[in-house]
């Protein structure tokens, strides 16, 4: 009997400890949020003279500056947490970071799925932020930057736009082009292309010397979509991709695909590296910086790889930048550079509950969206400003030759668009990044059959929206 | 003991903490996933939208779909004709060496206490097609470069290898326990009767292991339904989808394109998919190899 009761009353301790260790989490945080919430109360209560309660809280910051290209833009968020941190007394800042496609892809939209996003995280502005938004899942900052003073200062906030209220701020932009060898090119004579004949002679000059003419690492589709992106929009329009969602174009369209056979025709004459579907977009840069590439498509936050202490190191000094030519028959303005402000920070809806954290959401803001850590993202990190900034003071800024040459490509084109994902609707982006774009590359589509899949896809997920 | 064992209520206050484990990560997330895969659910919105068997038809009349299941089914198939075989043949070689048995083991075990992630990259250098070692090796047959994971010919096949390398040895381990346990004097025997080696193994090992074999075939075959890591750090399920599989295919069409609806869906087809293979093999197969007694 006493061995039968010691049994039992050892199996309730261990179902207890069972219990409370699984419950514990929910119990933390329903002590925390007691306490936050009660905070206010209880300092108004005891007295008014101190309404800001300086007793220790955390916040957590989803970031994506993980790996080595990425230091510097860490060490940018580093200072503006310190300075937060200063300012908001009783705050600690918890840096979680996670890689961009992950954090997009999976963490974030779990997080979002059970409720409990980080306080302030990486967000993609369309079509996430405004899927999000719709569901009342991210705070509005429309009232926080009329408070700062800076909501006018932003070159475009459309993709964190929603019914009007803006729920993301972008942290820069990034138009897209050909990073080329400076040191082949001035060895062979050449400059940059000016005509798109040009482009296509030298490509041909340099697969002919036995050189890669362009860099190709397409494992993850939207690394070749970059530039097939371009392409398309230069055949069909700057504007055609943003059609395709009304209605109003089709992926099979003529002149989109005259783009999508330009792209085949790039590969069908050995431009690209050869097996580009089983390299990894790290291995896109290395083509270049070993010299093996003589050409690179890529976005401009590129440029950061050729900096002190990064990878392309080497090549400082030794790389240009270009973008693509006019092409003949091609429909509106020949100089449109794809471009993009659709990453940034959001911020948890359940901010708004809590006064310090709003106030730590606000000082966030405020330190890290100014003139100062945007100029310093551009000469550090080669990450265009998201803010409207003074002409005099970004050329005075800039002191490295191939930002400069990517400021002046930036500002003789006429007009821009943004890429084609922050556009059509997810299935689509899908279909072409992970089927079609590859289908093509390895020669199992055509481009008038990637054409009409699209469409048929388009026509799907229109009609869904409907 | 026993005694307390016999009272209904400690029996029960016994079982308590394992059954509240069990309803609430395995009942509890079944139930949840059939009750969502009958909804057009987006994964954020709070208002769930009931569409009956909508996602289940559009999931089985996708070519997609089926190319990802077709995947899983080469998984399934490598497994039970190449590696379970390999598998024996290792064991019964390792149980036989006479020296450094420790080290064999400890080697062909390796692989499977290395992470996904680190056996992908591995592999990614050895499948390189310029400075890849099976690329270098075969080279010197004069063999032109094979691009193993861009080429949808060979990706599917490089993914299986790297898959059964990994676990090969796990599975050695089990199997060489089982070896070493027959006991002795029925090997000795029949050597005094004049067994040659293979005989013995062929006639007195592999019959008496069948039951461990056939706990492999099981295992493998619930591993390569649920197959998503090794595809994702290899090949992401390209090129151009040819290497997907039904857990790739999920997270690609559904979970990343905001359907949760769909891809509840999608976890329901894996799971009963895998409930109706091994019940299958359970019934037909593993049923007759069920014990060995000495």
């Amino acid at each position: 009997m006493k061995k039968s009761l010691t049994m039992l009353l050892s199996l309730i301790f261990v179902t207890s400890a069972l219990m409370t260790g699984c419950g514990g989490n929910n119990n933390n945080k329903t002590t925390n949020a007691g306490e936050a919430t009660n905070a206010p109360d209880a300092t108004n209560a005891a007295a008014t003279e101190e309404p800001v309660s300086s007793e220790p809280f955390e916040m957590t910051i989803r970031h994506t500056q993980v790996g080595a290209d990425k230091q510097k833009r860490l060490a940018i968020l580093e200072d503006v947490v310190g300075k937060v941190q200063g300012e908001v007394p009783g705050l600690t800042f918890k840096l979680d970071g996670v890689d961009s496609d992950v954090n997009r892809k999976e963490k974030l939209r779990g997080e979002m799925a059970a409720g409990n996003p980080p306080e302030i995280f990486d967000l993609f502005g369309s079509p996430d932020s405004k899927i999000y938004a719709k569901e009342s899942k991210l705070l509005d900052l429309t009232p926080i930057l009329e408070e700062l003073g800076i909501k006018d200062k932003f070159s475009n906030l459309d993709p964190f736009t929603y019914e009007g209220k803006i729920y993301g701020l972008p942290i820069g932009g990034s138009g897209e082009g050909f990073f080329y060898n400076k040191g082949y090119y001035t060895e062979k004579g050449w400059k940059a292309p000016t005509t798109f004949a040009e482009l296509e002679q030298q490509l041909a000059d340099i697969k002919a010397d036995g050189k890669v003419p362009l860099a190709g690492a397409s494992k993850a589709g939207w690394v070749p979509l970059m530039l097939a992106n371009h392409l398309w929009s230069r055949y069909a329009g700057p504007d055609v991709t943003a059609k395709f969602p009304t209605g109003e174009a089709k992926w099979s369209d003529a002149n989109v695909v005259k783009g999508f056979s330009k792209y085949k025709e790039w590969i069908d004459k050995g431009y690209f590296k050869k097996g580009e579907l089983g390299f990894e977009y790290a291995e896109y840069t290395t083509q270049f910086t070993s010299g093996e590439a003589i050409l690179m498509y890529d976005g401009t936050w590129k440029s950061s790889v050729f900096k002190a202490g990064q990878s392309g190191e080497g090549m400082i000094g030794k790389v240009g930048f270009f973008n693509i030519p006019p092409v003949e028959g091609g429909v509106g303005d020949q100089t449109a550079l794809m471009r993009d402000v659709n990453n940034g920070y959001g911020f948890s809806a359940s901010v708004a509950d809590d006064e310090r954290q709003l106030a730590a959401v606000k000082s966030f803001i405020k330190n890290l969206f100014n003139e100062e850590m945007q100029l310093r993202g551009l000469v550090e990190d080669g990450v265009l400003p998201a803010m409207k900034i003074d002409q005099a003071k970004l050329n005075s800024s800039i002191t490295d030759d191939l930002m400069s040459e990517i400021v002046a490509v930036l500002n003789s084109s006429q007009s821009s668009f943004p890429a084609f994902d922050s556009l059509v609707q997810a299935d689509v982006t899908t279909e072409i990044s992970n089927i079609q774009i590859q289908s093509l590359i390895g020669g199992q589509t055509t481009p008038e059959k990637m054409g009409a899949a699209l469409q048929k896809v388009q026509e799907e997920a229109n009609a869904a929206v409907e | 003991m026993n005694k307390a064992l016999k009272n209904p209520l400690v029996f029960t206050l016994f079982v308590l903490p394992a059954l509240f484990l069990f309803l609430m990560f395995f009942v509890y997330p079944i139930f949840s996933s059939i009750y969502y895969s009958l909804t057009s659910w987006n994964g954020v919105s709070d208002t769930v939208k009931y569409t009956g068997l909508t996602n289940f038809k559009k999931a089985l009349g996708d070519e997609r779909f089926w190319i990802s299941a077709k995947n899983n089914g080469w998984f399934i198939i490598f497994s039970c004709f190449v590696q379970v075989p390999l598998i024996v043949l290792f064991s019964l070689l390792i149980a036989n060496v006479k020296k450094l048995k420790g080290l064999y083991k400890t080697a062909v075990f390796m692989p499977a206490i290395m992470s996904t992630a680190v056996i992908g990259i591995l592999w990614g250098f050895i499948y390189e097609p310029n400075i890849g070692l099976i690329n270098k090796i075969i080279g010197l047959f004069g063999v032109d470069p094979i691009y193993w994971l861009s080429d949808e010919r060979f990706a599917m096949l490089s993914i299986l290898i790297t898959n059964a390398w990994q676990w090969t040895g796990f599975y050695i381990v089990m199997v060489l326990a089982a070896i070493l346990s027959i006991p002795g004097e029925l090997d000795e025997a029949a050597k005094i009767d004049g067994a040659t080696g293979v005989q013995r193994a062929l006639r007195i090992t592999l019959p008496l292991i069948m039951p461990i074999i056939s706990i492999v075939i099981m295992l493998s075959i619930a591993g390569a339904m649920k197959a998503a890591d090794i595809v994702i750090v290899m090949t992401k399920g390209g090129p151009a989808g040819s290497t997907e599989v039904m857990a790739t295919y999920m997270i690609k069409y559904a979970i990343t394109n905001f359907k949760y609806g769909y891809g509840n869906a999608i976890a329901v087809l894996i799971f009963m998919f895998t409930l109706v293979v091994t019940a299958f093999y359970q019934l037909v197969i593993a049923r007759r190899n069920e014990r060995i007694e000495y």
